[in-house]
């Protein structure tokens, strides 16, 4: 089988720095796999690379098998990448319903979007993606009025009835409480099997709580790949965190 | 939620469209004509809340559109005006070229003047209604492209529209054997449909204006209410977001940017007939500016708010203007009231009726109880 994602010799030079330096991965399908690395790792620089915001100098992004590389951002999600980025974003003058509808619609061009109706199955998936990120409730509501995990909880309800095969989360625990962290674990754990993750994250607990295989990047390069276990007792890890006794 | 609540809108427009047919009831030529000026100003309100209230982007040199629009109507009947048709040839040949020409140019559209010939295809009138429209699109669609598609947006996009407009009114000034300058075309002929002449002082001439506004006001609401209009709030609101769920923000902003052209030239174009000139004031950056003024006091979250912002302005600007001591204190005024809007209601008179009828609402029982289930 394919991987859902793969990396081969991914690199992007910043004229003489380079951020992501070579490299190498396979996701495979509706797999979840934990992006880990210290500041300035690479990891937000990987995650542009792959989804277009930034253009790679070396390397190539294959999403299902299919060679994305140097595709335009617009394109590159419509070929199945997801993202959600370290500052939240969602519409904010637009209602919550509004808003997923937006991501869920699959013809992209302006003519085809010169209609009205949603369909019964749209709709029926509108209101199952918001029944599993809880805000039924707020679902006439403008998104700008949404708090801080709410809007989280929203981009992400907006990734999955975007059908991304493969999504991309930057820290999306950045900034919440325990609680809010809590169910983020628990949404982002039921998009396993049907999407394929790559989530970068610092907080050792959640990540324990939602991961399977763990990467660790470290200036720019795989330092380490395997279990989560295997991860946390891995010499080099702990030395790549110098100073912080190993990971949290 | 039935009632007349929960379709305010509708009931919006609708009110609005009876209103306006109606007035011919009540008022004599002059003032409907007056009227029907301000209308056309009402489309312009409405293309400007299209591009700034739905796509965020201000454009400071809407005037160009409007401009455009103008100047195509204005070609078309001063070819048919009675003036054109006494110059000594079989054709007709606007009277300022005659006074332009060169001595010893033959007295015909093709050569009197350089550049004369392009306005051979206006001797048929409906070269100018279509031009009218079409070349603001077009040129709409071509500046979308470039200015959206190198992703610049924000203030940049306002300094380049106005930059684009001010560089217009300068060749349009300029080019004086082919536009006469400063002056402008004035000296028009009427525009005749099917034998039907459209005397500008006639009840059938503010119908004509008031049905396009209806239209177009009707047309914009249907249209920013599809899936492309929720789409291009969306790029509104974060561009990035939008472009990341796989859309191509720059062809909806474009696609809207030109509809908006399209409007304008519409309302410019109307404009000529109603007014029976067209003039470089129209590529002023003032006027540009003050339809922005129109559609932040209106609301430019909202086409219809827009529209009647920039009627009521000049409807009150006509009557202040009958008192001598007022005409400059005017423009005090209205600078005034946008920067009262733009503080204190940044919605502007629509968003203020918006709360005042969601506040209405709430106290239903059954909206109140989704305000608990919420927090
Ligand atoms: N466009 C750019 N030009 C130059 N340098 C860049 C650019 N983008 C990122 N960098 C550099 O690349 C390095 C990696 O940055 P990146 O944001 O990918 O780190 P990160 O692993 O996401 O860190 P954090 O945990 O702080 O989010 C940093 O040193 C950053 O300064
Ligand atoms: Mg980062």
């Amino acid at each position: 089988m394919t991987a859902a994602l793969m990396l081969d010799g991914l690199a992007v030079d910043f004229s003489g720095f380079r951020a992501v330096d070579g490299v190498s991965m396979a996701v495979a399908q509706g797999e979840l796999r934990v992006l880990l690395g210290a500041n300035g790792a690479g990891k937000t620089t990987l995650m542009d690379l792959i989804s277009g915001k930034t253009r790679a100098t070396e390397g190539k992004v294959l999403v299902q098998g299919r060679d994305v590389t140097g595709l335009r951002e617009h394109r590159i999600a419509r070929a199945g990448v997801g993202r959600k980025f370290q500052i939240p974003s969602v519409f904010s003058g637009l209602t919550l319903r509004q808003n997923l509808e937006v991501a869920q619609s699959r013809r992209p061009s302006v003519w085809s979007n010169l209609r009205f109706a949603l369909g019964m199955s749209e709709k029926a998936r509108l209101a199952e993606v918001l029944e599993l990120i809880g805000l039924e409730a707020e679902a006439g509501r403008e998104a700008g009025l949404l708090s801080h995990g709410q809007t989280q909880w929203l981009e992400l309800g907006m990734l999955m009835i975007q059908d991304a095969s493969v999504i991309l989360l930057d820290e999306p625990t950045a900034g919440m409480t325990q609680g809010e962290t809590a169910k983020t674990a628990e949404i982002i754990n039921r998009l396993k099997g049907r999407h394929t993750l790559l989530v970068v994250e610092h907080d050792m607990a959640f990540v324990r709580d939602i991961a399977e295989r763990i990467t660790v990047l470290h200036l720019g390069r795989v330092l380490a790949e395997g279990s989560v276990a295997f991860i946390e007792n891995h010499p080099e890890v702990k030395a790549a965190y110098l100073g912080k006794q190993g990971i949290a | 939620m039935a009632g007349p609540l929960a379709n305010y809108r509708f009931w919006a427009y609708a009110g609005l469209a009876v209103l306006l047919l109606a007035l011919p009831l009540v008022g004599d030529e002059f003032w409907l004509n007056r009227v029907a000026k301000y209308l056309c100003y009402g489309m312009l309100g409405a293309a400007v809340a299209l591009t700034w209230g739905y796509a965020g982007v201000l454009n400071l040199g809407q005037g160009l559109f409007f401009g455009i629009g103008a100047y195509a109507m204005a070609m078309g009947l001063k070819l048919k005006s009675y003036t054109s048709l006494q110059q000594g040839s079989d054709q007709p040949v606007p009277d300022f070229m005659l006074w332009n020409a060169q001595p010893g140019a033959p007295t015909e559209l093709c050569c009197i003047t350089p550049g004369s010939w392009l306005w051979l295809p206006f001797q048929w009138q409906w070269t100018g209604v279509i031009v009218a429209v079409v070349l603001p699109v077009l040129l709409a669609g071509i500046m979308g492209r470039i200015i959206f598609g190198q992703r610049i947006s924000g203030v940049f996009v306002s300094i380049i529209t106005l930059a684009l407009v001010l560089l217009v009114r300068l060749v349009v000034v300029d080019a004086q054997p082919l536009t006469n300058g400063f002056n402008g075309l004035t000296d028009l002929g009427w525009l005749t449909v099917a034998g039907h002449e459209f005397d500008p002082y006639a009840k059938g001439t503010y119908y004509l204006v008031a049905v396009a506004l209806i239209l177009v006001l009707g047309l914009s609401r249907i249209l920013v209410a599809t899936r492309a209009g929720t789409i291009l709030q969306a790029t509104r609101d974060s561009d990035t977001r939008a472009l990341y769920l796989g859309y191509d923000v720059p062809a909806y902003q474009t696609f809207f940017f030109a509809v908006s052209a399209g409007i304008a030239g519409l309302a410019g174009m109307l404009y000529v007939i109603v007014s029976e000139f067209a003039s470089p004031s129209f590529l002023e950056l003032s006027f540009s500016i003050t339809m922005v003024v129109w559609a932040a006091v209106g609301g430019r979250g909202s086409i219809l708010g827009a529209a009647v912002g920039a009627i009521l302005i000049n409807m009150i600007e006509a009557r202040v203007s009958e008192t001598e001591a007022l005409v400059e204190a005017w423009k005090a005024i209205i600078g005034l009231l946008f920067v009262v809007t733009v503080i204190y209601l940044p919605k502007g008179l629509s968003g203020l009726a918006h709360d005042g009828i969601a506040r209405l609402r709430m106290r239903r029982p059954a909206l109140r109880l989704k305000e608990e289930a919420g927090q």
